[in-house]
């Protein structure tokens, strides 16, 4: 979880996720495009993210195609969330309730 | 669907989902194909097959349809690919096929689970495959500790069932 923390903690690589994000499975020559950085640059915070778990790549042909990975980020929700989930889903029946009463 | 079919749709879109989950690939194949287990970690759903090349799937709750498909390969503990027609509304209805592989890895003590979702219509409903990371960290969870994930939403359809 220390790898995704840290992967997430630079903007350029939150600016990767985006891309990904709105477009999943792209090449490291379109991300490049996207970013102002050099190619090696981009690689290099590629493979970081990579490491973390939060991209993952796929080949296909000659092409290497990079996807979001969201696995992880739901485990960090997971993992402070489930704690309140109870009372948050018994504070939205009762909201239900309410505004069911109103009516 | 024919072979020609899925080369016409290849190339559409496609999501990749990754997880480590600290367990064997028997264990995690059994927890992908068991009905009860499934039903686990699965919004409640469980699914119904008898897991032979070419046999058909079904997946559902309380009588509620959520996906149907056929097992276009069956590899275990280690490869399953199935078609996937999502059956819970009338807008996921229209997506049609298509395609779900799950692969396990063994890496040292754990399994890398990889789940391709591909041949998906270009700008599909994400609600066609925004349930993966849900799914896999509760597969995580109960693999790992026995437990079931109560984040909201998580059982929605076993909730439906019961009341």
């Amino acid at each position: 979880m220390d790898e995704v923390f840290k992967a997430l903690a630079d903007p350029t690589r939150r600016s990767l996720l985006d891309e990904l994000f709105e477009r999943d499975g792209q090449t490291l020559s379109e991300l490049e495009q996207r970013l102002p950085m050099s190619r090696f640059g981009v690689m290099k915070h590629l493979k970081l993210l990579e490491e973390a778990g939060l991209v993952t790549t796929q080949r296909r042909g000659r092409e290497k195609l990079h996807f979001l990975n969201p696995v992880p980020i739901r485990l960090v929700y997971e993992r402070w969330v489930s704690k309140y989930s109870e009372s948050w889903a018994a504070g939205l029946s009762a909201l239900k309730h309410d505004i069911e009463e109103e009516q | 669907m024919s072979r020609e079919a899925w080369e016409v749709v290849d190339g559409r879109a496609m999501s990749v989902f990754e997880i480590y989950i600290k367990t064997t690939p028997e264990r995690l194949w059994e927890a992908i194909t068991d009905p009860e287990l499934r039903s686990k970690y699965s919004f409640g759903i469980s699914v119904e097959s008898d897991w032979t090349p070419g046999s058909a799937y079904r997946s559902g709750s309380g009588g509620v349809e959520i996906s149907a498909g056929e097992n276009l390969e069956v590899e275990p503990p280690r490869r399953l690919v199935q078609s996937f027609q999502a059956l819970w509304s009338e807008d996921v209805k229209g997506a049609g096929h298509s395609r779900v592989t799950w692969e396990i890895e063994p890496v040292g003590d754990s399994c890398r689970l990889l789940v391709t979702h591909d041949q998906l219509p270009e700008g599909a409903n994400s609600e066609l495959f925004g349930g993966w990371p849900m799914i896999l960290s509760g597969l995580k969870t109960l693999l790992e500790t026995g437990e079931l994930l109560t984040t909201p939403g998580s059982l929605r359809y076993s909730e439906a069932a019961n009341g």
